[in-house]
Formats: C-alpha cells, structure tokens, sequence
C-alpha cells in the first residue's frame, strides 16, 4: 500500500514539477503568491497520494470472488485514527491559511513611492488614464521595479483585469473603485485579459501590459504627450493600429492582423473615405457591416485617442487599404 | 398529518373508487384535457390582463413584452398546476364541501400512465422526478457538447458570441436546478420513507405538487429560446447584475425559472425534515438512521433556510428591469456587489445541497458492496452536520476578487479551508469502511470508488481556490471549470449514477445489465478526466472561463477536450440504453439482490403499495455486515429471532 500511495505522490509530483503549470512570475507578488501555490501543492500530493494508494491497495486486496458470501470484518471505527485524521487535516489548513493571510498582507504593502494608473473598463475595452502625465492609454505601460496602484472602476458592467504573469485579478465594478497593487520585475509585453463575463465581446476584451525599463518609460510618455499635442501621422498610424488593440477583432494584411471579430478592413474599407473611417471609429455601431454583431466594438477612442492619432490611424488605414 | 394516520389503516379508507367522468365533465375532470383548454385560457387571461392594466393608466406601449412574460410566467404555470389536479383537495377543503375520503386511487402505478399524472405515491413520484431530472441531463449536456464544439478550434466556428454565452449559461442552469439537485430529490424520495419505515412522505399532495414544479421551472427556462430579440439567457447562472439587468428579454426566463424550482426544492426539504422527523418507525433513533437520512436531514436544512436568498435575488433583478427600482442600478444608488452576496449565500450551500445527498448514498454504497459496517458511523453523521453549519460561513470565497470588503477575505478563507476537514473525515472514512472488506464490484460499488478518486481531485482543487493569493490568479479561468466539474460531475454526477444502478432494481423490479453498467462506468471515467484534467493546466496557463474565443496557443488542448467531450456524451447512451433495455426486459429482480440491510432491501421489489405490509421494529445500526446475528429491523412475526447487537455504533 505504502508503495502504491509513494508511486502515485511520485507521479503526481513529477506531473506538477515537469509541467509547466504557471506561467513564468513577472512581478514581486507573483513570486510569494507561487510560493503559496506550492505549499498547497506538496500538502495535496500527500494527501493525494495517501487516498489513491489506500484505494488501489484495498481494490486489489480485499477485492471478493464473486461466489463470497462472507462479510467483512466488523470495524466500527477507531478512535485514535479518527482523532489522527480530523487533527492532522486541521493543522495543514490552518498552515495554508496562516501562510495565505501573511502573503497577501505583505503583497498589499502600499510603497509611499508608488505610480497611479486609474483604469476603467467598458464594453469592451480597456483605457489606461496617468493621472501624473495627464495621458490616456489604450494598453497599460509600466516602469519596471516600480510599484503600482491600479485604481479601476467600470463604465457598464463588471469586468475583471487579470494579467496571468503577475498573478493577480480583480474585478472592476461600476459605482465603486477597487485597486491592485503591481510591481512589475520583469520587461516584456503580457496580455490584459477581461475574465468576467461582460456581455457578447468578452472573449475579445483584451489588451495588453507593457513592461519597460525607466529610460524606455520616459521615453514612451514623452511619445504620448507629443502625440497628444499633434504629430500623428501615417508612421504612428500603424503603430497605433496594433497598440489599440484593432488587431484582434480586425484582419488587415498590411499589419498582419487577422482578427475575425469585426469585419475584415481590407475588404469593408473599400472605397470609403476618411470621413466614413472616422465615424466608424468614434461611433462604430451607426453602421454596421452586413453579418456582424453591433455593441461589440468599444465606443471610447474619442477618450483614447488624441484627434491627431485619429486622424493618424484613419490615414493609415486608407493607405493600408489602397483607398482615400 | 391527517395522510399518516390514513396510511396506517389503508383498509378503513377503502371506498369504492369514484367512475370515471363522462362526457363533458371529462373536460372539468383533473387531467391533461382540462390542462388543454385551461393553460390556454390562462395564457390570454394574462395578457389581457397586461393589456388592460396598461390601457387603463395610459402606459405605452400596451404590449410591454417584459410585463407579459412575467404575467405569463405566473399564471400560466399556476393555471396548469391547477388544471393538472395539484390543489383539487384543498380547493374542496378550502370551500368547505365535503372532502373526497382519500380512496388511495392516486397511490401506485399500475401502467405507463400512473407517470403523467398527479400521483401521490413517493415512490411513483420519485420515478417521476428520475425520470424527468435524466431528460433534463440529456438536454444539458447536448448543449455543452455545442459548447465544445465551438471551442474545438480557436476563433468562432458555429455560433456567434450571443449564442455561445446563452449555451453555457442554459447548460449550467439545466443540470442545477433541474438535474442534479432533484435528482437527489428524486432518488431521496423513493428511498427515504422505505429507509426510516414510513408508509409515505408526510404531505403526500405536497410531494405531488413539488413534482410537478419541475418541469414546469424547466421549460420556462428552456422557453427563454423562443424570444425573438436575443434568445435564451446569456448571463450566466450566476446572473451578475448589471449585466443581468441590460440583458434581452429571455434573461427574465432565468429569474422567473429560479423561483418556480426553487419553490419546488423547498416544499420537497420541508417533506424531508417532517417525514425524517415525525415517521420513523418504532426504534428508528436518529442514532440508527442510515447515512442517506442523515444526509437528506442535512440537506433538506440548507434547502430551507438558504433557497429563499436566490429566490430573492432574482426578484430583485426582475423587478429592476420591470417595475424599474434601483436595487443594483449604480447610476440610482445601487450596489452591484450586494447582488453577490444574497447570490453566493444561496449558491454556496447549494454546493452542499449538491454534494451532501451524494455523500449519503456513497456511505450506502460502500457499506453493502465491502459487506462492512460504516467507520465511524456517529463521526460520519456530525461530519454532514458540521458542513452544514460551515457551509453558511464560506460564501464570500466566490468574490475574493470581486472587489466586496477586503477585510472579510481571511475570515472567509479560514472557514473556507476548515470545511475540508469533516469533508476529510468522509472520504478517510470512507476508505476505511473499504479496508479488511469483502469488495463487489458491482456498477454501483465502481462508481462509488470512482467517486472518492475524483471527488479528491475537487476537493483538492478546491483548497487551491480557497487560499486567497492562489485565488486572485485561479478565479475567472477555466481552472474553476475543472474544479467545479470534478466536485459537480466527478463528485455529484458519479454518486447520482452509483444511486440510480444501486436502486435500479428496487425502482423497477428488474435488474439493470452488468456488463452494460460498468462500460458505462469505464467509458465516462476516461473521457471524464480527459475532458476536465487539462481544464486545470490551460487555466492557470491564461485561458480565461466563459469565452467563446481563446488565444490560439491552447487550441491543441482545446481539440482533445473536445473529442473527449464528445466521447462522454456518447457515454451517457450506453446508460440510457442499460437502462430502457432493462426496465422493459431485464430479468426479475429479488427483494435484496444486494443482500443489504436497510429497511428498503426488506420489502418486495418493487415494493407494496404502502411499503410495508406490517411497521418494522428497528432494534439495531443499519451496517452491522460481518456482526454474528445483529439486525437492523424485525418484523412482528419474527421478533423471537431477535439478538441485541454487542457493540452498535462505535
């Protein structure tokens, strides 16, 4: 039984150990938050491997040829044993309880020096508004090494920020603000996903978290205020084509998107002209291309994006689609 | 408790049963021919009511299409309860006219026909909910096999995004309210009063009405398919307000569905407690119950003291989008995270609700099939108690990151991780109980081992989740769906095949087909875990829950929980096939074909009219497998056999 119960914790180990369960920890508090996840993982294999031995063991073993018609012996119970298995369980919970409860105080540590982002998410997007900067986003920037509180708040109904890589998530809820405090270790791009259901665009609620070292940080909001200021233009355009986010609802084969969400630009953009590209972006329900859904596209690029960077977008898109 | 007294002198209630009704008052006669003419005549009542009202005070439009399907939705179904024969006795009893002596007409099947019609008998009505409850499963689990395979491949194949959202949304409200917990009801119902040494539930009449609340609840969630302007419900079950509230119309289905069957859980839990309560037989103390009447005493608590929290909460959606109040409009005031609240104080003891009964007839099981008593029997029944009372202590785990009070995130998470410690001393026990046994593999006893691996898995998981840290990256993802399928489908959909394959024979009186049974087992057992296994790795790996589109990185993943998927489904036919065959066909089965213990394994298969031709004397534990010449139960005639067990308990 022993060695039916240390194969199946062995195997259950080396399933836990060898596959890659988590995606790699790009934040301070993901590494405590792993940390958790394998206490509990080593307490569940014992316990795991404990059940399944005694189960096979005992299949095997007492198992009855089908013409016994002997019972089994009278066992009504033990009371050491079962003070054993109500005391041990208690302790383990508590242990993962305790460890849980000093984790997320020490991950909710406020730094005096910390950067605000206030988020809000709406059907079906994200904006990203530095209040220090005065500049708003479409996708999330950070410094890395530098701890942030993300204040978020929702436009309709409730929709939840997680980014798998820093392993954290929290609903986003009209009328209230709730927070999340980040620090980001790692540089690099991971995805923003909505993961509560908000309505016929969830699966596409998406954008994504950008991690840069301060230099490139600094650089990214001088960008934004220039762009903000003027500046545009078909060079942005494209860039602001994928940092938008259109790339994931839209195909267009000059950007390589080939999103199938929304209708396919290069072909309904066909000759059409800017002031249509225009209103489809600002307004996108008004009209809406035959065999899609309306309510799916985000309604907030008027807050996004400066005039300027639409203006930018909309002529690249006419270029990108041979129109204009 | 007028029935009991009845029941107990069946002969002195025996008149002559009244003719049948001819000609036109055929038509006033309860049944589905005034069913026929009455639920259409209900159906534009309500409207005209609607319409009335509405002209009267000037409110345009006239046809408000909220407004009529809540009118709808009351009457019609009121009006088919009525016209069905549900309150006929206290429609006499009411008007003061004589009440027809009870003439027991309504007790007993004697053809296929007794099944569609008000029947008193628990254990006609407890096929009846079977029955039923397994139609819904079939129809349910179509709708997740739509579901997969639209995620078989990245991007959007069959459905669009407003179908996709109604398919799980209908999914998961089929197999809640109308297969998994009354199926427990169902099999509870045929079981219990033949287990505790009753002739019949306490409120016969009751239980008939309680039946047929079900299908009625399960249609009109099936209805919401029929509205013109986006279809069936698309929220959820959980229904999360605001969402809820800017839903098409078909959302009002939902929260009109909610209330028709959770009136029917909570007259069925009532029955439970007063039957369980009031109709033991003469030495059935609580301390010689079997553990499926605890089990159902347990559950039957939460049932009433929790059912009215979702009762309420889809009220207040309904009135929100109908009478337009402010409960969760955050433009007016309101607080969408209150919603949760009233919703998970509900739908966490319904996790019980869902599991507790199962719990039970896993210990009937094991006890019979290992031919050994249950370890720890008194543990055993304070353990279902103690989840009981946790279990209204924990709710707030499902909103961890739902932004409710950060501070109540510890105190919940203890609780939380507590209520696995009398869930712990279940599955040891249950192992011990297998320990030194003589084991059967019989389909049932499969199904009951298969039951603890996998109820493990979720019980785990479920540790995972209740660790708040663990909690802020696993929530929302298809790391849930494998945990909730493990506990829901592992845990309650493996006991309800292990109760329904153990009782077959007592229900029918023929025994179902072994070998059938345990390729069924076999089959659902594979294609179970690879459907649901690697649910747990692409949800900590990113893939978000309720998304119709996902990032392509998991579409290999996604393919093969898919044919699995398929493979369970075709699973599920083998079972109805065991099961047809042989209700029609399979050979006759004995009165204890499993040599059991238990009051219900004592009478014939099926069992008399009223269940025991003369009332049990309980003089001893119910699993007292391998005592030399200890009983659970003498009948009168062989009370000098009696041997007072040594050692009963523990």
């Amino acid at each position: 039984m022993l060695s039916i119960g240390v194969l199946a914790g062995l195997v259950t180990a080396a399933v836990a150990y060898f596959i890659p369960w988590l995606p790699d920890a790009a934040a301070e508090e993901a590494g405590t938050i792993d940390n958790v996840y394998w206490l509990a993982t080593i307490i569940c294999i014992v316990i795991f491997g404990i059940v399944v031995g005694v189960t096979v063991y005992s299949v095997f073993k007492f198992r009855a040829r089908p013409d016994d018609e002997e019972d089994g012996s009278p066992i009504h119970g033990h009371t050491g044993l079962e003070i054993f298995w109500t005391a041990i369980p208690t302790a383990l919970v508590t242990a993962i309880s305790v460890y849980s409860g000093v984790v997320l105080v020490q991950n909710e540590q406020a730094d005096p020096g910390r950067r605000l982002v206030e988020v809000t998410a709406e059907q079906f997007a994200w904006s990203f508004h530095y209040p220090d900067e005065e500049i708003t986003t479409g996708e999330l920037v950070l410094p890395v090494g530098q701890q942030v509180e993300l204040k978020m708040t929702a436009k309709d109904v409730i929709h939840a920020f997680w980014v798998p890589e820093w392993r954290l998530k929290q609903d986003t809820v009209p009328g209230i603000f709730t927070r999340l405090l980040i620090t980001p270790t790692k540089l690099g791009t991971f995805p923003v996903i909505c993961t509560e259901l908000c309505g016929l665009g969830h699966a596409v609620m998406r954008s994504r978290a950008r991690v840069l070292d301060q230099a490139g940080f600094d650089q990214w909001v001088k960008e934004q205020k220039e762009a903000r200021e003027g500046g545009g233009g078909g060079g942005q355009g494209k860039e602001l084509f994928a940092s938008a986010g259109c790339a994931s609802c839209h195909a267009l084969a000059d950007a390589s998107a080939t999103g199938a969400v929304g209708p396919s630009l290069d072909e309904s953009l066909q000759g059409k002209d800017a002031a249509f590209v225009k209103a489809a972006i600002l307004d996108p329900d008004a009209e809406i291309a035959e065999g899609y859904q309306s309510g799916l596209m985000p309604k907030n690029y008027g807050d996004t994006l400066s005039e300027a960077q639409i203006d930018g977008l909309v002529e690249y898109l006419l270029q990108a689609t041979g129109g204009g | 408790m007028i029935e009991l007294h009845e029941h107990h002198e069946p002969e002195a209630a025996h008149h002559a049963p009244p003719g049948k009704p001819r000609g036109l008052r055929r038509l006033t006669a309860a049944g589905w021919l005034r069913v026929s003419w009455v639920a259409p005549l209900a159906f534009g009542l309500a409207t005209g009511l609607v319409y009335g009202a509405r002209a009267a005070m000037g409110l345009h439009p006239y046809w408000e299409f909220p407004v009529l399907i809540v009118a709808w939705t009351v009457i019609v179904p009121l009006a088919f309860l009525i016209a069905i024969g549900g309150f006929d006795y206290w429609f006499y009893w009411i008007s003061g006219r004589p009440t027809r002596p009870e003439d027991h007409s309504g007790h007993g099947a004697r053809s296929w026909k007794d099944y569609f019609r008000i029947n008193t008998d628990h254990k006609v009505i407890g096929v009846q909910y079977v029955v039923t409850t397994f139609a819904f499963f079939v129809i349910a689990g179509l709708l997740a096999v739509f579901m997969r395979a639209e995620l078989a491949r990245p991007g959007m194949q069959f459905v669009d995004n407003n179908q996709f959202n109604g398919l799980f949304s209908e999914h998961a409200t089929l197999m809640i309210f109308l297969f998994v917990i009354p199926a427990f009801a169902g099999l509870g119902n045929f079981v219990i009063p033949l287990m505790i040494g009753a002739p019949d539930m306490a409120f016969p009449r009751l239980n008939a009405l309680s039946y047929w609340l079900l299908p009625v609840a399960g249609l009109m969630f099936l209805s919401a398919y029929l509205v013109p302007d986006g279809g069936a419900f698309a929220a959820g079950w959980t229904n999360y307000v605001p969402l809820a509230v800017e839903q098409p119309d078909g959302n009002l289905f939902f929260q009109m569905g909610v209330q028709w069957a959770g009136a029917s859980s909570i007259m069925t839990a009532l029955n439970f407690l007063v039957t369980i309560i009031t109709m033991r037989a003469p030495g059935m103390t609580f301390w010689r119950m079997p553990l499926l009447v605890w089990a159902n005493f347990a559950t039957s608590t939460l049932v009433v003291v929790a059912t009215p929290f979702v009762a309420g909460s889809q009220f207040f959606i309904m009135f929100d989008r109908v009478l337009h109040t402010n409960f969760f409009d955050f433009n007016q005031g309101g607080y969408a995270v209150g919603y949760q609240h009233i919703f998970w104080f509900y739908s966490h003891p319904a996790v019980y609700i869902m599991m507790l009964p199962g719990f039970g007839i896993i210990s009937e099981v094991l006890a019979v099939f290992a031919r050994k008593p249950i370890f720890g029997y008194r543990l055993m029944a304070l353990s279902l108690m103690a989840i009981l009372v946790l279990g209204f202590s924990v709710w707030a785990h499902h909103m961890f990151v739902a932004g409710m009070g950060p501070w109540l995130r510890i105190p919940m998470m203890a609780t939380t991780l507590l209520i696995a410690v009398p869930t712990g001393i279940k599955v040891f026990s249950w192992l011990a109980t297998l320990w030194e046994g003589r084991i059967h593999f019989k389909t049932p006893m499969l199904w009951a081992v298969g039951f603890i691996s996998m109820f493990v898995i979720g019980g785990l998981s479920g540790i995972f989740l209740g660790a708040v840290p663990i909690d802020q990256h696993a929530s929302d993802t298809y790391y849930i769906v494998a945990h909730i399928h493990y506990v829901l489908f592992g845990g309650s959909v493996f006991t309800i095949f292990a109760g329904v394959y153990h009782w077959f024979p007592k229900m029918t009186g023929r025994m179902y087909n072994e070998r059938l049974g345990k390729l069924h087992f076999w089959t659902t057992f594979v294609a179970f875990n690879v459907t649901f296994f690697p649910m747990h790795w692409v949800g900590l790996r990113g893939m978000p829950r309720r998304v119709s589109d996902y990032d392509p990185v998991f579409g290999d993943w996604n393919m093969v929980m898919s044919i699995a998927s398929f493979a369970l489904g075709a699973s599920t036919l083998i079972f109805l096939y065991n099961m047809i065959a042989s209700w029609r066909s399979g050979p006759i089965a004995p009165a204890n074909p499993w040599r059991a213990l238990t009051l219900e394994w004592q009478v014939s298969s099926p069992p008399p009219i009223f269940n025991f031709d003369e009332i049990p004397q309980v003089v001893g534990s119910p699993y007292e497998y391998g005592v030399r010449g200890a009983r659970h139960a003498v009948f009168n005639g062989s009370r000098a056999e009696v041997h007072e067990p040594e050692k009963v308990g523990h």
